[in-house]
């Protein structure tokens, strides 16, 4: 016979203002088999869970259950107190009174009821329940970082830095991201890249980081500490242990006009070319699709004068397997294109704006790039069409962002910030020029960020305009911009030079296939779900993989470095340990009964179930059954539920306990 | 006028009056970021085409012109609950006061309105005589105004109870409201004053 103690809470008021705790206490102390049972106020305060290590020890209970709140909120707190007083943690369960009980009901003597029939369930529950110990799972000290942008670089630098292994991949020829693209950054007006360069420098140095650039992530399996990942090095076409970087290639090579997506196609690029001078590694790729020598055979010069022979035009695309323990994904963003999207696609273009028509409408980053030192204009600001001064221009906010109508409902947070500063990057350049903004708010929340806005209206003379723009078009050299101020009611129009518009952040192309490569969730914008949006903002559901920067939604350099170092912390945590525990909730073949038909497999959405061979001592194949990898399994019984044999069981809740739960009602 | 179409540019914002009102009235219209909490206390709000606000919102945006073409300042008592209140450190009521003086400079708005006209004789008035001659003020304002008859079955009933005065009586010391009304024109000369 059990002796189950029953702990009966009143959660102040939250439980006993619908439930009548004593009854319900009373009454659990009739059902056979428990041995003591009590209400108290708050039974998680600290003379709360005495009171139930008290009872364990003076009525040598042999299992609790606390009727209280969700296991959720505090199961863990007390299977501890059990644990202390001497009880296996896993013979502690929750009955929730509160969640599933009070706080739905209104009618106490019902709601009363209910709960005494919850209690009376979980009794039987601790009743049929077994001892359990958790599993340890062993782990792999070397972490995997996908993308090579601020926010990548960062966690690499961090983990390396703690003395770890770290594994970064980037799918460009460069690291570097979009950071390495911007001219100067918000609020303190820094160059983008005198910051960014020698972290990627670093990056380069560092002996605990192995760099993959032009390299994706092909096939991730494994679980938390066990992770293998397959990689696949896409044909460079240039052996990178051969060549030494001095570019005679890209001199030489005699394609020289293909626009450089590094400067959002304003820029000109060889076939063989690296990203931007200050690329790492500083090791050229070729773009086959524009080289001579792959489109037509002939040609060849890069060979010739390539002092190393570093060049080789049969590599092809080859694939590496590496173990790991965490995955950092760090995949950025990509920004929203207004031009016209074909038909179907949940994100529509702007018909108003020309669908990306007119060549002086351009978005931020292309105006980043014209103010960049780096850039194709050397800084200088110089309109695409026909590379003139522009003396009027204008910006435009939220294109793209906070428009349902166009498919996309959310803010992209750095906009306000950096068309601000183009307003200033724009004053101190063309100082005889106007920058009009039109906004529907400004949101600047960040250390510094308010008054940077306001230097930019007060002191660098932007002139913003409270109200959106109907819609621009050209009109001979100028852009004809349709707006109101609806401050004043009325209203505006500009004929503007160059036209800014502060594009919506995307999640980068590709984020879903990515994804569900790795098994983690994503929402509608594919952006990566993250574990819990104010508790867990780096974990994802999924453990073992984390989350640093855009890929899990619109965030500027501060807040993605620091996320980034809030993964890399978690991964070090996780490292600091050689064994993993986890919970033993877990499915159990009993091999005996398994007849081997897999359905488990199939329904598996964690890819636990492996197939087992049974061999004699001969060494004879007796027979195939599943076998449930406990470091992978998720508790979740669905297995248990398919299984044609009933031989498949999830430990903690077995047939024999819902069937005697089921009885007790 | 007030619903326009507005356009703008370097040619047709007027960056330069907008300059001199921040230097006659020594407070920056571009520090404010119309939150609207002058026009929610003016107490004249209610009368104006343009409340507080939108006269500094068309001040940012170079159009003095729509401001001075209005009556709005006008209507300003300059009880400076603006000001007392702006978050932003915007003197507003200053910044009526300027605008009122360049209106009286160019000669501009009031042409149709009465206000202008009203405070000049008042004025005058007072350099004159020292003193207010209230009989004399509601005379010249009528004929000047071209409304002859306005107000004018109020006189008796003011006269009667001894509110109107018939004759008027000089300020002993005028030479020295003068040497003020001097002092002051000195000033303009210099810039000094408004």
């Amino acid at each position: 016979m059990s002796r189950i103690g029953v702990f009966v809470c009143h959660c102040g008021e939250n439980i006993s203002r619908t439930v009548d705790v004593e009854q319900v206490a009373s009454a659990a102390g009739e059902i056979p088999g428990v041995a003591y049972a009590c209400d108290y106020k708050y039974m998680c305060s600290d003379p709360g869970q005495n009171l139930l290590k008290k009872a364990v020890a003076e009525h040598k209970l042999d299992g609790v259950v606390v009727a209280a709140c969700s296991p959720r909120m505090h199961e863990k707190t007390f299977r501890k107190a059990a644990s202390a007083a001497g009880l296996n943690p896993y013979l502690c369960d929750m009955a929730n009174i509160r969640e599933h009980c009070s706080w739905v009901h209104e009618d106490k003597k019902l709601a009363t009821a209910k709960a005494s029939d919850i209690v009376k369930l979980m009794v039987e529950r601790v009743k049929k329940g077994k001892s359990l110990a958790p599993i340890t799972v062993p782990v792999t000290k070397r972490a995997l970082v996908i993308g090579g942008g601020i926010a990548g670089i960062q966690a690499a630098l961090d983990i390396a830095d703690a003395g770890h292994q770290v594994v970064l991949v980037e799918r460009e020829p460069s690291i570097g991201g979009h950071m390495a693209q911007l001219s100067e950054t918000f609020p303190t007006l820094d160059c983008s890249q005198c910051i960014m360069t020698p972290k990627m420098v670093d990056v380069a140095n560092h002996p605990n980081i192995t760099l993959h650039t032009y390299s994706e992530i092909e096939k991730v399996e494994g679980y938390i500490g066990n992770f293998q990942v397959t990689l696949k090095h896409k044909a460079r076409s240039v052996d990178e242990s051969k060549c030494t970087g001095c570019g005679i290639c890209m001199t030489k090579c005699p394609k020289k006009k293909i626009p450089n997506e590094f400067d959002q196609g304003h820029g000109l690029r060889t076939a063989i070319y690296v990203p931007f001078p200050q690329a790492v590694p500083n090791t050229p790729v070729i773009d086959r699709e524009n080289c001579t020598m792959f489109q037509s055979g002939k040609c060849g010069v890069c060979a010739k004068v390539c002092g190393p022979g570093a060049v080789d035009y049969q590599q092809e695309d080859r694939f590496s397997v590496e173990a790991v323990g965490a995955v950092v994904v760090a995949t950025g963003f990509k920004l929203y294109s207004i031009d016209r999207k074909p038909e179907g696609s949940p994100i529509q273009g702007y018909g108003e704006f020309g669908y990306g028509a007119i060549p002086d409408v351009i978005d931020g980053m292309t105006f980043e790039r014209l103010a960049s030192a780096s850039g194709p204009t050397g800084g200088k600001i110089l309109r695409p069409s026909d590379g003139k001064e522009p003396k009027q221009v204008v910006f435009i906010q939220c294109v793209g962002s906070r428009a349902r109508e166009k498919g996309i409902s959310y803010c992209s947070k750095v906009c306000c910030m950096y068309t601000a500063k183009h307003t200033m990057l724009y004053h101190h350049k063309v100082h005889d020029g106007q920058a009009y903004v039109f906004f529907m708010d400004a949101r600047t929340p960040g250390k510094g960020y308010d008054e940077f806005w306001r230097r930019a209206v007060e002191e660098e003379e932007a002139v913003y305009i409270r109200g959106m723009v109907s819609r621009l078009y050209q009109k001979g050299e100028k852009i004809v911009v349709m707006g109101s101020d609806i401050q004043v009611g009325v209203q505006v129009e500009i004929e503007a030079d160059l036209v800014v518009l502060a594009t919506a952040v995307q999640a980068q192309d590709g984020a879903d296939l990515l994804a569900q490569k790795l098994g983690i969730s994503y929402d509608k914008y594919n952006f990566y779900s993250e574990a819990h949006a104010k508790l867990k903002p780096v974990e994802c559901a999924t453990a073992g993989i984390y989350l640093a920067g855009a890929c899990q939604g619109p965030k500027d350099i501060p807040d993605t470095v620091s996320q980034a170092s809030a993964a890399a912390a978690k991964v070090m945590t996780l490292f600091s340990k050689d064994q993993l525990e986890r919970d033993p909730v877990v499915a159990k073949v009993n091999e005996k009964y398994c007849v081997g038909c897999l359905a488990c497999k199939k329904v598996c959405p964690y890819g636990a179930v492996e197939e087992k061979e049974i061999r004699d001592r001969q060494g004879n194949l007796v027979k195939v059954v599943a076998y449930v990898n406990p470091g992978v399994c998720g508790g979740c019984g669905t297995c248990q539920a398919t299984c044609p044999s009933k031989s498949v069981e999830l430990d903690g809740y077995t047939d024999e306990q819902i069937m005697a739960m089921i009885e007790s009602l | 006028m007030k619903n326009k179409l507005m356009h703008l540019s370097n040619e047709t914002m007027n960056v330069g009056f907008v300059k001199k009102v921040e230097a006659l009235s020594g407070s920056s219209v571009r520090r404010c970021f119309q939150c609207g909490k002058c026009s929610a206390g003016c107490p004249m709000s209610a009368f104006m085409e343009h409340p507080p606000n939108r006269i500094v919102r068309l001040l940012q945006l170079g159009q003095g012109q729509r401001v001075l073409a209005g009556r709005s300042i006008w209507y300003c008592a300059s009880c400076e609950t603006c000001t007392t209140r702006c978050p932003n450190k915007v003197d507003l009521a200053a910044i009526m006061d300027a605008l009122r003086k360049l209106s009286w400079d160019a000669d501009g708005p009031s042409k149709e309105s009465y206000v202008q006209l009203a405070n000049r004789l008042f004025i005058e008035n007072i350099r004159t005589y020292g003193r207010q001659y209230e009989l004399r003020l509601g005379a010249a304002f009528n004929m000047k105004s071209g409304q002859f008859l306005k107000d004018l079955m109020l006189g008796p009933k003011l006269i009667s109870k001894g509110k109107l005065k018939m004759f008027h009586s000089k300020n002993k010391n005028i030479g020295e409201i003068e040497a003020i009304f001097k002092r002051i024109e000195e000033m303009r000369k210099k810039g000094e004053a408004l």
